[in-house]
C-alpha cells in the first residue's frame, strides 16, 4: 500500500487536502454565522446547490483521503510485525471506506 | 560535582548500570570532556571516544542530562547534578558511552555524499559563483557527530530505512550544489515513503546539533525541490 502511494505523492496530497479543509471549513463556518438554516428545509435548500453538495462530497473525500495518509504513517512508524501491519491498515481501511459510504448515503438522503 | 555515568559492558555485564562520580573541584570554563579525562585518572575503565576536543572531529557525542551534545563543547558549569551521561540513543552500546555507529554510516553513504559530474575533467579545478556556493552554507558544516539522527524518533523506530536528519541534509549539500549532475536521480532515490517521508518535523535534530545546523529545513527543501520538478 506504501508502495502505490508513495512517500512524495502522500506527502503532496496531505498538503493539499489540507489546504482544502481549510478554506472549507471557514467557509461552512461562515455560512453558518452569517446566515444559519432556521428549518431543516432552509438546510436542505441550500444543500441542493450543486455547488455546495459538491464541495462537501470533495471535503469528505479529502479528509478520508487525509486520515488514511496520517494514521498509514503512525502504522508505518510503529507497527513493524508485517502481518500485524497489514491487519491494522486493512481493519483502518475497512473503517474508513464505511466512514464514506456512510457519507455518502448521508449526503444523498439530504440532496434529494 | 556531580556524575551519574552509564557503564556497560555487554562482553561481562548483564545489564547496563549508572555509576556516581565525584570530581573535588572543577576549574572555571572546563568542559565536559575536561571532566571526562580526569574521570578517567580515577577509573580507567571508563570509556568515551574523544580526538580533537573542540568540537571539529565529532567523536565525544553523548546524552548529557537528557540532550545530545559534544562533550568538548559543554561547559561543565551551568549543568544540573549529579550530570547524567549516557551514551547516544538508538544505536548499540559497544561498552560505556561507545555507541557502533556502523547504521548512522551505512545511512550517510546511501546518500552518495560525493559529486557526480560527468563533463570531462577541467585543467584547474570546476568552478562556482558566489552566489551558488552560498547555497552550500550551512550544508557542508556537518562533522557527522551523529546528535542529530540520535535524537530523531523515526531514526530510532527505523534506523535501517529512514536515511535521518544527519544523512539528508548531507543529501541535500549535494542537491543544491550548482556543479552536481546527479539532481534527479538523488531525489528518486528520496521518494519512497521511507527515506526521507518519515520526517515528521519535530525538529529535535535542529535542538541538539553542536553546530547550529537545521537539517529540518534540508529536509524542506529536498521536498521543495521534489515539488518544483513535478509541477
Amino acid at each position: 500500500m506504501s508502495r502505490k502511494l508513495s512517500g512524495f505523492k502522500a506527502w503532496v496530497v496531505q498538503r493539499v487536502s489540507a489546504i482544502y479543509m481549510g478554506i472549507y471549513l471557514v467557509y461552512v463556518l461562515q455560512h453558518f454565522i452569517l446566515v444559519p438554516p432556521v428549518t431543516y428545509q432552509d438546510l436542505t435548500m441550500w444543500l441542493a446547490s450543486p455547488v455546495v453538495i459538491i464541495s462537501m462530497a470533495l471535503f469528505f473525500l479529502l479528509l478520508l483521503l487525509h486520515a488514511w495518509i496520517g494514521v498509514r504513517d503512525v502504522v508505518i512508524d510503529y507497527v513493524h510485525h508485517l502481518g500485524l501491519r497489514l491487519a491494522v491498515l486493512a481493519l483502518i481501511a475497512v473503517l474508513l471506506v464505511g466512514c464514506g459510504f456512510s457519507v455518502l448515503r448521508s449526503l444523498i438522503l439530504v440532496a434529494t | 560535582m556531580k556524575f551519574s555515568i552509564y557503564r556497560y559492558d555487554p562482553e561481562s555485564d548483564e545489564s547496563p548500570r549508572m555509576v556516581d562520580y565525584e570530581l573535588e573541584s572543577i576549574p572555571r570554563g572546563m568542559m565536559l570532556l575536561g571532566a571526562l579525562l580526569e574521570l578517567k585518572k580515577q577509573d580507567e575503565t571508563l570509556s568515551f571516544r574523544r580526538s580533537c576536543g573542540e568540537g571539529v572531529c565529532g567523536s565525544d557525542g553523548m546524552n548529557v542530562n537528557g540532550k545530545n551534545r559534544l562533550a568538548c563543547l559543554t561547559p561543565v558549569e551551568g549543568l544540573a547534578e549529579p550530570i547524567m551521561l549516557r551514551p547516544l540513543p538508538g544505536l548499540p552500546v559497544i561498552r560505556d558511552l561507545i555507541i557502533d555507529m556502523s547504521q548512522f554510516y551505512r545511512q550517510y553513504r546511501a546518500v552518495k555524499p560525493w559529486l557526480v559530474n560527468n563533463d570531462p575533467e577541467p585543467e584547474y579545478e570546476r568552478l562556482q559563483s558566489p552566489q551558488d556556493r552560498d547555497k552550500l552554507d550551512g550544508l557542508y558544516e556537518c562533522i557527522l557527530c551523529a546528535c542529530c539522527s540520535t535524537s530523531c524518533p523515526s531514526f530510532w523506530w527505523n534506523p535501517d530505512k529512514f536515511l535521518g536528519p544527519a544523512a539528508l541534509l548531507q543529501a541535500n549539500r549535494y542537491i543544491q550544489d550548482s556543479r552536481d549532475q546527479a539532481t534527479d536521480e538523488r531525489l528518486d532515490a528520496l521518494e519512497d515513503p521511507y527515506k526521507l517521508f518519515r520526517c515528521h518535523t519535530i525538529m529535535n535534530c535542529v535542538d541538539v546539533c553542536p553546530k547550529d545546523l537545521n537539517p529540518t529545513a534540508a529536509i524542506g527543501h529536498i521536498k521543495q525541490m521534489m515539488l518544483k520538478r513535478s509541477v
